[in-house]
């Protein structure tokens, strides 16, 4: 197959805008925003160490990924600490190593690659991730989606109804770390929080159960994509920056418009007799 | 008579320190309503989740159903957060969840749905954000829920808090008919008139148990009274049994306890 380097670029954020928006569902509901956030900072050493390596970077970012969603399980077993301290100080604990080992990197890495991606450099070898972790994530929607959203909704109930918790939690936290990593290309650690929070988010405002968030996030996460890079092309904007703010954007429509429809029509004066 | 659904002899139950109620021997048959009851703190939740395996136990006879499912639970208040994007059937469908796992709900699961939605008077409200419901529907919708999952034993909390008369009524309406079905029910109640009109039997616990036995027989005022270190009192011929919690909600009818100082001010 070949394609040049732009076509390459717009299938591989078609990809990753379904994959970001389908587990953007599962961190929306899970209120696992600040984890998200935390992990793709601390995900970023991995990724430097790899390239000092010589080793694949998503390679890096995936061991990186495996180890902090166990240190994050861990620290949110301990009773007096609850998740955000995990992701709080996994966050900086993580972007810390990634600067430091990157100034001790005998050679000149090109961090900003990492931090906010570079789609038009995309190999095959990353749309193949990304393509893997797309049906992934479709087959655990599909097979385990009422267990996720029933964790997610009453996690109490769940456990009383003789269910585990821990098996959705640890479930949901791995494809969310995968993610993560497999979208770096696309937008890069530090925006990847964007493409997977904004469009699940600006979904939950104007739809009112999950099944339908999981068809219209994915739109909205594919449409930032698709726009952001056209608009990068056209523009001559980095286009890592142009998808993380179309994807704002969106999100920034959607909450406009559900706050438009609370507000009651007509003024106080004329409801009232 | 038919089988006992749980059997409990010689039990206590905790989380890993003190126990915080024992000498508990019990049982719960098929077709039977067994009404819990005791002052706040004296270890009714615990005894619940005991049953459940969320606390520790220690018995001479433990007898509980173990498959997945076969315990249903109602719990006070509903936990899911109101903004959470679930209509009612996909929460009565959450019964199903154990005995599915992994599997796709098939017909018959949706007929179930479908009933337990229709047994709890909901069906106009099916497709009907969760949290768009009044408190009382939500709570009937959890009911339906735990019938979604067609248990042998259902376990109350205090299913009758905060209800209005039509719901009560629907309530007890309700649990009549699981009797019939063979259903196997325990219920923590403060209302001892409603676990005269429904529980054939009665567990009276307060660190240990007090009594077991015909309802009638174990709620006379005697027992009631040292169960509650006397926050009994008596409204209009009822015997209501207080505690400090639970006042607010529950001034709008006389049958639900009352805190004292509500009990003691002139009746509206």
């Amino acid at each position: 197959m070949t394609l040049d380097f732009f076509a390459r670029a717009l299938l591989e954020v078609t990809l990753a805008g379904a994959l970001a928006g389908l587990v953007g569902v599962l961190v929306v509901l899970r209120e696992r925003a600040f984890f998200t956030m935390s992990l793709t900072h601390a995900t970023f050493p991995g990724a430097v160490a790899a390239a000092m390596l010589g080793v694949s970077i998503p390679l890096g970012a995936a061991v990186a990924a495996v180890a902090l969603v166990a240190i994050a399980v861990g620290i949110g077993r301990i009773r007096s600490q609850g998740p955000a301290v995990a992701s709080g100080i996994m966050l900086t604990a993580g972007f810390a190593l990634g600067a430091l080992l990157q100034s001790l990197g005998p050679l000149a890495i090109d961090v900003e690659s990492f931090l906010i991606g570079q789609v038009l450099a995309v190999s095959g070898a990353d749309i193949a991730l990304t393509a893997t972790l797309l049906a992934v994530a479709i087959v655990v929607w599909a097979l385990a989606g009422p267990h996720l959203v029933f964790s997610s909704a009453d996690e109490g109930g769940y456990r009383r109804a003789g269910l585990r918790p821990w098996i959705p939690e640890t479930l949901a936290l791995a494809l969310i770390a995968a993610t993560v990593v497999a979208i770096m290309p696309v937008v890069g650690a530090i925006l990847g929080v964007a493409l997977i929070v904004a469009p699940a988010a600006a979904a939950r405002l104007v739809v009112r159960d999950w099944r339908a968030m999981l068809v219209v996030a994915p739109l909205i996460a594919i449409a930032s994509g698709v726009l952001g890079l056209l608009a990068s092309r056209w523009l001559e904007l980095a286009a890592g920056g142009a998808i993380a703010l179309v994807a704002a954007a969106f999100y920034g429509l959607a909450w406009i418009r559900a706050e438009a429809a609370r507000r009651p029509r007509g003024t106080i004066e004329t409801r009232t007799p | 008579m038919s089988a006992p659904v749980v059997e409990i002899a010689d039990a206590s139950f905790g989380y890993g320190g003190a126990p915080v109620l024992s000498g508990v021997s019990f049982e719960v048959r098929a077709g039977e309503a067994v009404a819990l009851i005791g002052p706040n703190g004296a270890g009714k939740s615990t005894l619940l989740a005991g049953l459940l395996g969320l606390a520790q136990h220690e018995a001479r006879v433990f007898r509980v159903p173990s498959a997945r499912g076969e315990i249903g639970t109602l719990p006070q208040s509903s936990e899911i957060d109101p903004a959470f994007p679930v209509t009612l059937e996909q929460v009565v469908a959450m019964g199903r969840t154990p005995r599915l796992g992994l599997k796709w709900p098939g017909r018959a699961d949706k007929r179930i749905v479908a009933d337990a939605i229709e047994a709890v008077g909901l069906a106009e409200h099916r497709g009907a954000r969760f949290g768009d419901l009044s408190g009382g529907q939500r709570q009937r919708g959890l009911l339906a829920r735990a019938l979604a999952g067609e248990p042998r034993l259902l376990l109350l909390d205090e299913p009758f808090n905060g209800l209005d008369h039509g719901s009560r009524d629907a309530l007890l309406e309700t649990v009549r008919r699981l009797k019939g079905q063979g259903v196997a029910l325990l219920i923590t109640t403060h209302d001892l008139d409603l676990a005269r009109a429904v529980c054939d039997r009665t567990l009276l616990v307060n660190g240990r148990q007090i009594a077991f036995d015909e309802t009638g027989c174990v709620l006379t005022l005697e027992r009631v009274e040292a169960a509650f270190a006397s926050h009994v009192i008596e409204i209009d011929g009822h015997t209501l049994a207080t505690t400090e919690h639970h006042e607010a909600a529950h001034h709008h009818h006389h049958h639900v306890l009352r805190d004292d100082d509500a009990a003691a001010a002139p009746p509206r």
